[in-house]
């Protein structure tokens, strides 16, 4: 079957004081429909690009990008149009991603009106109703400004913004970090329960481990704007293979009583990949570096079980 | 097995450093009075760390801002209770006497190190200011910038970039200076308010694990504010559950992650947490949300919010049940006793 | 009415009545009470304007009477005489309107040009943004005066191109601060959920952009229309704007200085009508920016 969205080698290169900085550099996105696709990295890592790449909301340097089988990097802006109402964003900050000055009934019709959906105003406001209730949201805020709401409930508007064309696919950058822990779990079990009752197939973008396990069929990790270990989320979580992988597993505190905690921890910090050299980027900061690690690029290898990585300690 | 016992011994023989009994405190504007802290009371003792946990607008930096008697000055108030400091209360302190306490006996680590540090200071100076201000007894510059030295050390960071300005470091080494400048004058009480929140996973560890090595070499004492249940089980000795502005539940870490009995907000916020080592469908998020600080709730503040809100929750305030230290206020809890 | 029972029953759904946008903001700006002060004085001048010849008429403004020059305010001349022996109160009547349209005349179309260079630079950026912002640094390298001086004396002493002159010197100084302003906006989220959800990039400046950018160009609109009204009267005075006899505050002022000492009212009233506007102005856009804005609570 042919997953529903698919990019072959995607990069973005964005011109920066110094050189190009390979913010996404040959990365392959695979999801089949109705899944969900994990994006883990830390800030700086290119998931957010990516993310943007894929709905073409940025231009990519380079690759391809297919949804439902078709190439949408050869679309025109017509085209683009009709195919964007297809593929949805959710987006990380609900304060910044919503109009201060547009209350919620105009904040959900935005989409609705600007592609046209609906002739009668009579239909846009029981659609709008409808949104709402779908999200949770208590028909009395229809006039509330966002400011007059919490995060969770902004949030809340977001979701149903991107829900409005009925989309097939979402990309959610990181829709619940902004959040407190009683509502990001409102917004979770909402994003889930979306998923089973309209067959959405979302790209999960997060640098929270928990959360990502929790919603993820299939989860990436991303370092330096490259994949460096993809596979289902509970062989990933059971059988960690890449060093950086094992690293950031094991440096995420846990709410339970541990008496010998000790983090394995990595040395140094992300550094831009501007220019990067070939090899493995991670090489500099990993405790099992050898030689083959530097000078040529390491390819994702199948370690079987759909389990890929792409590290030396495994070719 | 020892560090149950140590622990043990200091509930008993409180040896106890900062003490903060029924503390109020109230922003105020033209319209409305947010009450921020309602009448919260805790102890921590010498070389402990408590973790204050909760959510946005649970009033947990307010408290920390208290302490430090930094509320802003037009609108924040303590309207009650007392913040003993080895026997003084800091209430009732004047502000010059404040800011000679400020720094040298008790400091502050904020959320954000990219704004906490002065960008056109080199780091070292910044460090140096902070022992300069503090410099009772006349150090000589030559002592002062050995200290500054040794300073950077601790924190693990090479003393030959003293000379560099924030913005070549990154965020967690510039999170280890602002540490290395709160630790400057060996301050017994260090207050952090979410020291790790703004920084990636593997950079946070790295700060965690430099802090509970420092609290073992130093000897602080330290009130961690913090939402992630994590950071409190891998660094605190007490925790204490805050709510709109009151403790709901205080006790040792392991009464908390351990115990058998709990408030129910409590139960709420570890089932909201995803489980890394379980497998769970679906997540059990809190009903509902913060209440608003301008007008609580009657009786229990949480009953709005509660699954097994009773009548009387709504009505009356909560008593206090208290064993063996761990400390819950819930209707529940004593009704089945 | 009827038309929307009609929509209520074939749906039964609609949504609950809000306030309109307009009358939102006229209730906010109703609380700010120094706002509404500001707004009253502007309302009482523009009526001035209006009906100036109710009041009093343009003849008697120019009438001259020698035995009356320098003449102190009394009952039967309000605001004294000038120089002329001309009736003071009738001139600062008479001259509101040539002030009024000189002073916020050019900084509206002021604004209007420099909101559509500067959301074009400020949005866009790139190439576009380095040529126009050039050419509105080579107009800013022209001292103001002088090159409203020179286009005036370009195109020949009068009303109309002064107001031009005045225009065009206000321009890149509003493109400017309305790019600036728009920078700031654009970086923000709810731009690219526009873009994400569809919106063509004119509704995305539209209804995203200048409302959220406007904050701070009102307040700036409302300060330079007092320096309208000031450079408006300095241009009269070297004798590139209204042409005398005709009524004009800016005018009045610099004709009286003379007699500053001995006859203070020659340029008090014809200042203060001045000043009045200018405050008033001010007043009434600090409210009125408060007002536009949802955020601010009331």
């Amino acid at each position: 079957m042919e997953p529903l969205i698919r990019t072959v080698d995607l990069k973005k290169y964005f011109r920066v004081y110094g050189g190009m900085l390979h913010a996404v550099d040959g990365v392959d996105v695979v999801i089949n429909q109705g899944q969900t696709l994990g994006v883990v990295g830390e800030s700086g890592c290119g998931k957010s690009t990516l993310g943007r790449l894929v709905l073409r909301l940025l231009e990519p340097t380079g690759g391809q990008i297919f949804f439902e089988g078709k190439d949408i990097m050869a679309y025109d802006r017509k085209d683009m149009k009709q195919v964007r109402q297809q593929m949805q964003i959710i987006f990380q900050d609900p304060f910044s991603s919503l109009n201060p000055r547009m209350p919620v009934f105009d904040l959900i019709a935005e989409p609705l009106v600007m592609n046209r959906i609906y002739k009668t105003k009579a239909e846009l406001t029981t659609k709008i109703y409808e949104l709402m209730e779908m999200v949770g949201l208590a028909d009395r805020y229809i006039n509330t400004f966002p400011h007059e709401m919490d995060g969770g409930r902004r949030q809340r508007v977001g979701v149903a913004r991107a829900l409005a064309l009925n989309p097939k696919f979402i990309v959610c950058d990181e829709p619940v970090s902004a959040l407190d822990v009683s509502i990001q779990a409102q917004i979770l079990n909402l994003l889930m329960d979306l998923q089973d009752e309209l067959d959405l197939t979302y790209m999960f973008i997060t640098h929270d481990l928990s959360v990502v396990k929790h919603i993820s069929d299939e989860i990436g990790v991303m370092y330096l704007g490259q994949c460096v270990e993809r596979a289902n989320s509970k062989e990933l979580f059971a059988n960690p293979l890449h060093p950086y992988t094992k690293a950031l597993l094991s440096a995420i505190p846990v709410p339970r009583l541990r008496k010998d905690v000790r983090h394995q921890i990595i040395r140094g910090e992300l550094s831009d990949p501007i220019e990067p050299e070939p090899g493995c980027r991670f090489a500099n900061r990993c405790d099992f570096c050898q030689e083959g690690c530097t000078g040529t690029n390491i390819p994702l290898k199948d370690q079987g079980n759909g389990h890929w990585v792409s590290c030396t300690l495994y070719q | 097995m020892a560090e149950l016992t140590q622990t043990q011994e200091l509930r008993e023989n409180q040896d106890v450093l900062l003490e903060i009994n029924n503390l109020t405190v109230v922003y105020k504007s033209d319209e409305e009075i947010v009450h921020a802290v309602n009448g919260i009371s805790f102890q921590v003792g010498v070389k402990e760390t408590i973790g204050l946990v909760g959510e946005t607008g649970a009033g947990k930096t307010t408290t920390a801002l208290s302490i430090m008697r930094l509320l802003p000055e037009r609108t924040g108030f303590i309207e009650g209770g007392e913040i003993l400091y080895n026997g003084m209360d800091l209430v009732t302190k004047p502000q010059n006497e404040m800011r000679m306490i400020r720094g040298s006996l008790i400091s502050m680590i904020f959320q954000d190190p990219m704004t906490s540090l002065n960008p056109i200071m080199t780091v070292g100076d910044q460090i140096y200011e902070s022992l300069e201000i503090h410099n009772t007894d006349n150090k000589t510059r030559q002592q002062l910038d050995e200290r500054v030295n040794e300073l950077l050390t601790l924190v693990g960071i090479q003393p030959r970039r003293k000379k560099e300005f924030p913005h070549q470091f990154s965020g967690g080494m510039k999170q280890r200076i602002v540490i290395a400048i709160a630790l400057a004058c060996e301050p017994q009480l260090l207050i952090a308010d979410e020291p790790t929140t703004a920084l990636d996973v593997t950079i946070q560890a790295q700060v965690l694990d430099l802090m509970r090595e420092l609290k073992e070499k130093l000897d602080t004492s330290m009130i961690m504010i913090t939402h992630d249940l994590g950071v409190v089980a891998e660094t605190c000795d007490k925790v204490a559950i805050m709510y709109a502005g009151e403790i709901v539940e205080r006790g040792s870490v392991e009464d908390i992650f351990e115990g058998k009995q709990h408030h129910p907000y409590t139960e709420g916020l570890f089932g909201a947490i995803p489980n890394l080592e379980e497998e769970t469908d679906r997540l059990s998020p809190i009903d509902g949300l913060m209440p608003n600080p301008t007008d609580l709730p009657s009786g229990c503040k949480f009953h709005p919010r509660c699954k097994y809100c009773m009548d009387i929750c709504r009505e009356q305030v909560p008593p206090v049940y208290l064993e063996d230290g761990h400390m819950i206020a819930c209707h529940l809890v004593v009704k089945e006793d | 009415m009827s038309k929307q029972a009609d929509v209520q029953t074939a749906t039964n759904i609609k949504r609950p009545k809000r306030k309109s946008q307009a009358k939102e903001i006229w209730r906010r700006m109703k609380k700010n009470r120094i706002a509404m002060v500001g707004l009253a004085i502007i309302s009482i001048i523009l009526l001035c304007t209006i009906l100036a010849d109710v009041i009093v008429s343009y003849d008697y403004s120019l009438e001259q009477n020698m035995d009356l020059r320098y003449a102190a305010p009394s009952g039967d001349h309000w605001f004294g005489c000038d120089n002329y022996g001309r009736d003071i109160f009738a001139r600062v009547i008479h001259g509101t309107r040539n002030s009024l349209i000189m002073g916020i005349g050019a900084v509206v179309v002021g604004i209007l040009l420099g909101g559509f260079f500067g959301s074009i630079t400020g949005y866009f950026g790139g190439k576009l943004d380095t040529v126009i912002m050039r050419i509105m640094d080579v107009f800013n390298t022209i001292p103001f005066m002088l090159l409203a001086l020179a286009i005036a004396s370009a195109l020949g002493p009068s009303l109309t191109n002064v107001l031009i002159a005045l225009m065009i010197s206000m321009v890149p100084y509003y493109t400017r601060v309305i790019r600036a302003s728009i920078l700031n906006v654009v970086g923000q989220d709810f731009i690219e959920a526009g873009k994400a959800c569809g919106t063509p990039t004119r509704f995305i400046i539209l209804k995203h952009v200048l409302p959220n950018a406007i904050g701070p160009v009102i307040v700036h609109a409302t300060m330079s229309v007092g320096t309208m009204i000031l450079s408006a009267s300095a241009m009269s005075f070297l004798g590139m704007g209204i042409q005398p006899p005709a009524p004009e505050w800016g005018s009045m002022l610099n004709e009286g200085k003379d007699y500053m000492l001995y006859a203070p009212h020659l340029v008090i009233f014809p200042g203060l009508a001045i000043v009045l506007t200018a405050l008033s102005v001010n007043l009434m856009g600090d409210g009125l920016r408060d007002a536009l804005d949802p955020r601010l609570k009331d």
